[in-house]
């Protein structure tokens, strides 16, 4: 029933899109209710946001949480909706729209990590979410070290450990320091990314920041531009000019040997360099907008993605570890999927007030260097 | 009939036109000659619609048409460089007008008729690249008079074309506007022009009407030195005039001659002699000058003079050489105070 | 082409006429004025109202009027470098200047400012030098398929920026095709991520236009000037030198103030092909928007506006407007001949064109053709996949988008175009600077506009207790045609100051009111002018990324770029480049073809 009635609703949209766009009625809008594509009278409808690659294709994770929580509720649709907001962040638009009081027609956010809710409360002084983790029956499950929302309304659903992946097969001796990285044997090998933008990029500055102190990072940095790093601004371009051998090492997740192996390559190629034995934990989390006019049900979909079912298909799905004590590892993800002996974090404590203004310092220097 | 009322025109700073009243009768072949960037063009632009007014008024037969568009004053206009539409055959530009104003008939015989009349029969297939510059011209007349405009404006038409075309074309035109007997204004800067072809003319200086009047009229008795320098060739020299003495009529002093005219003159005046008033063995007011060139024009020399450091011009039988007297007649000459 | 008016098309016509005339007559009531004032208000709409929402934040500070802001970006020494001292502390500045001095002349420090200026001036510098041999081989030679060489000189410059990115570091990169072949002869060359990468590819978008206004300055050339000045005694190149160039020049330097402000405002290369070490001033906007710093964004994108419609505004100085009508145009010579410098010019200058415009596009469709390092069809069956799955995003649908929005973009672009060309022809100052400010949309942030579009349009305005939002497919149309538009009216523009007026008088005159003599007459002269402003908002539209993304809020509504950009980032295929380089050569397909049908057809209507 549920993949029929997706596909009729997404033909009712289709139809109606190209409806307005042949008339020429165009599509100025009043004011929109959340429930875009109303199916009929009694049904209820689930907006989620997320960011393009959660729900791009079949065998994508948002598909796989839509299918089953339409299967479990009877007279939901989950409707999920991608804004971009011409930035690479796609919280900002809901920001701005807090800020201007314009409409906020979701009722979910999945992919939030710790700086964008740092940012978040910086920003607006009403709350943009709501707290829900005491109304949450798998709240409880979620591993002790990846709470990162003091106010319990941010849960993660999955987390990845950021670590320099390096090719063994060109690098005689692979760094395994952070100091390492300034030896000028490894001049312009290094391909990291935009703090600004990339969640890599965040994680590996705050790695290094935790590393070398606050007040002792942007010399750090000073020295590692000396040595020829390059800082690309998405994860895709950095990991693409690895893998075409432009440099013999990337910040990337520590799944990446699981890639290597689903694809056949040599793992020799994504040999994991966790400097100093350390990976920086970076978990992804999801709240229940305030304005949200379907709380329970959104708070009950979060539950879901809580839920052990949920959580045992994220390491296929999300090629992420799961969040909770309840998800298990299975097939390549369990083989070759790798978790650094010592994993750093900031909590959101430690970030709120300070990562603005170390991120900005950061790509300051970045940029004028 | 055309009447023109006070009319002015201003280009930013400039002035085209300055009080411009004249009036064009039916059927009537009036001129407008004057040198470039006097106003004349201005004025037919202004009679056809094409430029707005900053002051005063034109009326077509008694109504106001100062404020109509140009395709409600039913005007044909021939412009300088004919502006004919590229891209189409010269049928359908003989036939654009047709198209608002359809005529009693069938459009198709209404442009055979006209390329009749144009001389042009047969070579309505043709685009206007394909056609001779006398050629575009009578297409343009054509174009002009298919919609039976109540009035002919013409743009100095035949400037682009030789001289011995010109003189051809300017016969037909004349005998196409006296056989369907339309109001014409013509524009035009050269003045042998002007006076072979005009009813009446009007002599444009600066933005004004210097005179008006018929050829033969204007010409042997012009009112300003403008107007006497510009139709045709004139030796004007300026002068004391006085009274004549025993003689009727008075005396002219020009440097150390004195010339005896018609007419009571007083004061500082110009005298004009017209080239062919000018002869060898005169009677009276006779004077020497020096030839300084000879020009051979077939029916006659054109013999340039020095008389005392004043270039004087005459039409002569023969070529003298050296210095030669010279005189001419009394009433021949016109005298402007 | 001889319409013999028989009695039954006269009947029909007499029908349709009065449908027509009554059309005129709305037309001329409307008039030129009305058409402009329509065009305006779209504009305001979807363009000055959302821009200036956001660009109006920079002279705000904690809701009051205030310059601050501003002052306070442009005595930021990281934007301005050794300037913004300067500003900030005028009296200090002899002291500072002899303290350079006497410190021996150290790097001078220019900011965030003074390095787009000069990335620009480095790929203008280099569009310069791609572009006028380019112009040389086209202007002066005759060969087969030079019309339709001359026609996909424009392709270029509309490609959509991740493609290109693409297309670029499959050619250049360390394992790139480049140098595969250099490898060969045992070269290799180490450009990637460098700034003789981003040049290069900023040469890529930039030089055919070069080329293109320079060669149309020389269709304009008077070929008996060139003959006057050899019966005088001049040999071949002083006659050049003396008498072409000069015409050339205004056309020339046209073209390169609108390169540099091409090059000053680039901003997607820059971050693929240089990452963030290359940052220019667009790509901090971009950052800083991502930040949620508009305030400060907008700072920057004022002074950024300032600097590029200055130089629109010069542009519009130099820009062609003369040129004899029936000039005798030189005369082309085969290029297939005997050996002479010009000939072998023409022959280096297909190889350089062979590296930096065949080289990247090519390696992009070998890419697509290979998995795993060998040849494969793997990534076309992933798109063929993609086109039969559910969800998702179907390669057709892209296509389909794209040349819905692409049609109904040049549908709007071209009245508004031409209604603004008509309207800002005439001489004076106050035309220019009007018509600089209606080129706005060539000279502002791309992010920015972005930005506004959201703030405004979708987020929605509220007026007298409604509540107006525009999106969608109108919202998207109406944006690409006011991207499209600026290049509507630079085409026609020249060719409309040409027009000899007394055409237009002389319909006039025959009883045609102002709209039918403008479609009977003007219409076809500035025809080509049109076709080709058509085909430049046509690809436009085709590559555009930015606003598509924002205002397509039904997932349904994407085109090909966004699609490649999918493609890119899909993590189900991994980070390989090869699917978005198979949607990527789908792209480049389609607009080529789409190209060269628009200047076919137009072609119809030239004379």
């Amino acid at each position: 029933m549920e993949r029929r009635d997706y596909l009729r609703a997404a033909g009712a949209t289709g139809a109606l899109g190209l409806a307005g766009c042949l008339g020429g009625g165009g599509d100025t809008e009043t004011t929109s209710t959340s429930g875009t594509t109303g199916t009929t009278s009694g049904d209820r409808t689930l907006t989620v946001a997320t960011y393009q690659s959660y729900v791009d294709g079949e065998d994508s994770p948002g598909a796989w949480l839509k299918e089953e929580f339409e299967a479990a509720n009877d007279g939901v649709t989950v409707e999920w909706t991608t804004p971009s907001g011409g930035s690479s962040s796609g919280i900002n638009e809901y920001i701005q729209r807090a800020k201007q009081g314009a409409e906020i027609d979701a009722d979910l956010y999945v992919g939030l990590n710790t700086g964008e809710l740092v940012r978040i409360d910086e920003e607006l002084d009403d709350p943009l979410f709501a707290t829900v983790t005491d109304a949450l029956s798998h709240a409880g499950d979620v591993k002790e070290a990846l709470t990162v929302d003091p106010d319990g309304r941010a849960l993660p659903y999955d987390t990845g450990y950021i670590t320099p992946v390096m090719d063994a097969t060109v690098l005689d001796d692979v760094p395994t320091t952070f100091d390492d990285l300034l030896d000028p044997a490894y001049e312009g090998d290094l391909l990291a990314e935009n703090a600004q933008s990339s969640d890599t990029g965040e994680a590996f500055l705050l790695w290094s920041i935790h590393e070398k102190g606050p007040d002792g990072y942007l010399d750090y940095w000073r020295d590692l531009l000396d040595n020829g790093v390059r800082v690309l601004d998405t994860w895709q371009a950095a990991y693409n000019a690895y893998t075409k051998g432009e440099a013999p090492m990337v910040v990337s997740y520590s799944t990446a040997q699981v890639y290597a192996a689903n694809n056949g390559e040599d793992l020799e190629k994504y040999h994991l360099g966790f400097l100093d034995e350390q990976g920086y934990a970076n978990p992804e989390t999801a709240a229940v907008f305030e304005a949200s006019d379907a709380p329970d049900l959104a708070a009950s979909f979060l539950d879901f993605m809580l839920s052990a079912d949920a959580q045992n298909v994220v390491p296929q799905k999300n090629y992420q570890y799961p969040a909770t004590t309840t998800g298990s590892l299975s097939g390549n993800f369990a083989k070759y999927a790798q978790e650094p002996a010592d994993p750093v974090t900031f909590t959101y404590d430690e970030l709120a007030g300070n990562v603005t203004g170390w991120i900005e310092d950061w790509a300051r220097l970045v940029a004028q260097h | 009939m055309i009447e023109l009322d006070g009319v002015e025109k201003v280009y930013g700073d400039a002035t085209a036109l300055r009080g411009v009243d004249l009036t064009v009768q039916d059927g009537e072949f009036f001129t407008l000659v004057g040198p470039s960037g006097c106003g004349k063009t201005t004025t037919l632009r202004a009679i056809a619609g094409l430029e707005s007014l900053d002051a005063g008024t034109i009326r077509f037969d008694g109504a106001d048409v100062t404020g109509r568009p140009p395709e409600d004053r039913n005007v044909g206009v021939v412009f300088q460089e004919y502006a004919l539409f590229p891209t189409m055959t010269v049928r359908e530009n003989v036939a654009y007008g047709l198209q608002f104003d359809p005529p009693e008939g069938s459009v198709e015989s209404r442009v055979d008729d006209l390329l009749e009349l144009v001389d042009l029969a047969g070579l309505g297939d043709r685009s206007p690249s394909e056609l001779s510059g006398g050629q575009r011209q009578r297409v343009a007349l054509a174009r002009a008079l298919a919609p039976e405009p109540d009035v002919l404006l013409l743009d100095e038409p035949l400037s682009a074309l030789d001289a011995r075309l010109r003189d051809r074309l300017r016969l037909e035109i004349k005998r196409i506007q006296r056989e369907l007997g339309l109001a014409t204004v013509y524009v035009t800067h050269d003045q042998a022009e002007a006076l072979a072809v005009s009813d009446r003319l009007a002599v444009v200086n600066d933005g004004r009407i210097e005179q008006v009047g018929d050829p033969e009229a204007v010409y042997e008795n012009p009112g300003t030195r403008f107007v006497a320098e510009f139709l045709g060739e004139n030796n004007c020299l300026d002068g004391r005039a006085g009274a004549g003495g025993e003689t009727e009529g008075s005396r002219v002093r020009v440097g150390d001659a004195t010339f005896a005219v018609s007419g009571e003159h007083d004061g500082d005046v110009t005298l004009c002699v017209r080239p062919e008033s000018l002869y060898v063995n005169a009677s009276q007011n006779r004077f020497v000058a020096r030839v300084t060139d000879v020009e051979f024009l077939g029916e006659a020399y054109r013999v340039h003079f020095d008389w005392n450091g004043r270039r004087v011009l005459a039409r002569l039988d023969h070529a003298p050489e050296g210095d030669v007297e010279l005189g001419f007649d009394p009433a021949a000459a016109t005298v402007l105070d | 082409m001889d319409r013999g008016l028989g009695a039954t098309r006269r009947t029909a016509l007499s029908r349709l006429g009065g449908a027509a005339e009554r059309g005129y007559a709305l037309a001329d009531r409307i008039g030129a004025h009305g058409a402009f004032l329509a065009t305006l208000a779209v504009l305001v709409v979807v363009f000055y109202y959302p821009v200036g929402t956001v660009l109006f934040t920079a002279f705000t500070e904690s809701g009051r009027v205030s310059l601050a802001p501003l002052w306070a970006t442009l005595t930021d020494p990281f934007y301005f470098g050794v300037l913004a001292g300067a500003l900030a502390d005028p009296a200090g500045a002899p002291a500072a200047v002899r303290g350079w001095i006497d410190a021996g002349f150290p790097a001078v420090r220019t900011g965030l400012f003074g390095w787009t200026a000069y990335l620009a001036v480095l790929g203008t510098g280099a569009a310069v030098l791609v572009g006028l041999p380019g112009a040389y081989v086209l202007a002066r030679y005759e060969f087969p398929g030079r019309e339709t060489v001359r026609s996909l000189t424009v392709v270029p410059f509309v490609l959509p920026a991740i493609m290109v990115a693409v297309g670029f570091t499959t050619m250049f990169g360390t394992s790139g095709a480049l140098n595969d072949v250099l490898g060969l002869v045992g070269l290799h060359v180490n450009v990637a991520f460098s700034v003789p990468l981003v040049v290069a590819a900023l040469t890529f978008y930039n030089a055919p236009l070069v080329t293109r206004f320079v060669v149309a300055a020389a269709d304009t050339v008077d070929a008996r000037a060139v003959e006057t000045a050899r019966t005088l005694g001049a040999p071949r190149w002083r006659a050049f030198r003396d008498v072409v160039a000069p015409q050339l020049l205004p056309s020339f330097l046209a073209a390169v103030l609108l390169v540099f402000v091409f090059d000053f405002m680039a901003f997607p290369i820059v971050l693929a092909l240089g990452g963030l070490r290359l940052a220019t001033v667009e790509v901090w906007i971009y950052s800083l928007a991502g930040d949620l710093r508009l305030g400060e964004a907008a700072s920057l994108a004022v002074l950024e506006t300032a600097i590029t419609l200055a130089l629109t505004y010069a542009y519009l100085r130099y820009e062609r407007t003369e040129g004899a009508a029936r000039a005798a145009r030189i005369e082309r010579v085969p290029l297939v001949g005997p050996p002479t410098a010009g000939r072998l010019l023409a022959a280096g200058y297909a190889l350089v064109a062979l590296v930096l415009y065949v080289g990247p596009l090519a390696s992009m469709v070998l890419e697509s053709l290979t998995r795993g390092g060998h040849l494969s069809a793997a990534n076309y069956a992933f798109l063929l996949a993609q086109q039969l799955g559910t969800g998702g995003t179907q390669p057709t649908v892209a296509v389909r988008n794209s040349l819905l929005f692409a049609a109904g973009a040049v549908a709007l672009a071209v009245p508004m175009g031409v209604s603004i060309a008509a309207i800002t022809n005439r001489d004076g100052r106050l035309a220019r600077v009007g018509g600089a400010l209606l080129m706005a949309p060539l000279a502002v942030s791309g992010v920015v506009t972005g930005i506004g579009l959201l703030q405004a349009l979708v987020f929605g305005v509220d007026l007298f207790g409604w509540h107006l939002a525009v999106t969608g497919p109108v919202a998207i149309v109406a944006a690409h045609a006011v991207g499209g538009y600026p290049f509507v009216v630079r085409n026609v523009a020249p060719l409309l100051a040409r027009a000899n007026r007394d055409l237009a008088a002389a319909a006039r005159t025959l009883g045609a009111g102002p709209a039918r003599a403008f479609r009977d007459v003007t219409l076809p002269f500035v025809a080509p002018g049109v076709v080709a402003g058509a085909a430049f908002a046509f690809a436009i539209s085709v590559g555009e990324f930015n606003a598509t993304i924002v205002l397509a809020r039904d997932p349904g509504w994407y085109t090909m770029p966004v699609a490649l950009e999918r493609y890119l980032s899909n993590p189900s295929v991994g980070p390989y480049l090869g699917p978005a380089a198979a949607m990527g050569t789908v792209l480049l397909a389609v607009t080529a073809a789409s190209f060269v049908v628009v200047e076919r057809l137009g072609g119809r209507w030239e004379p």
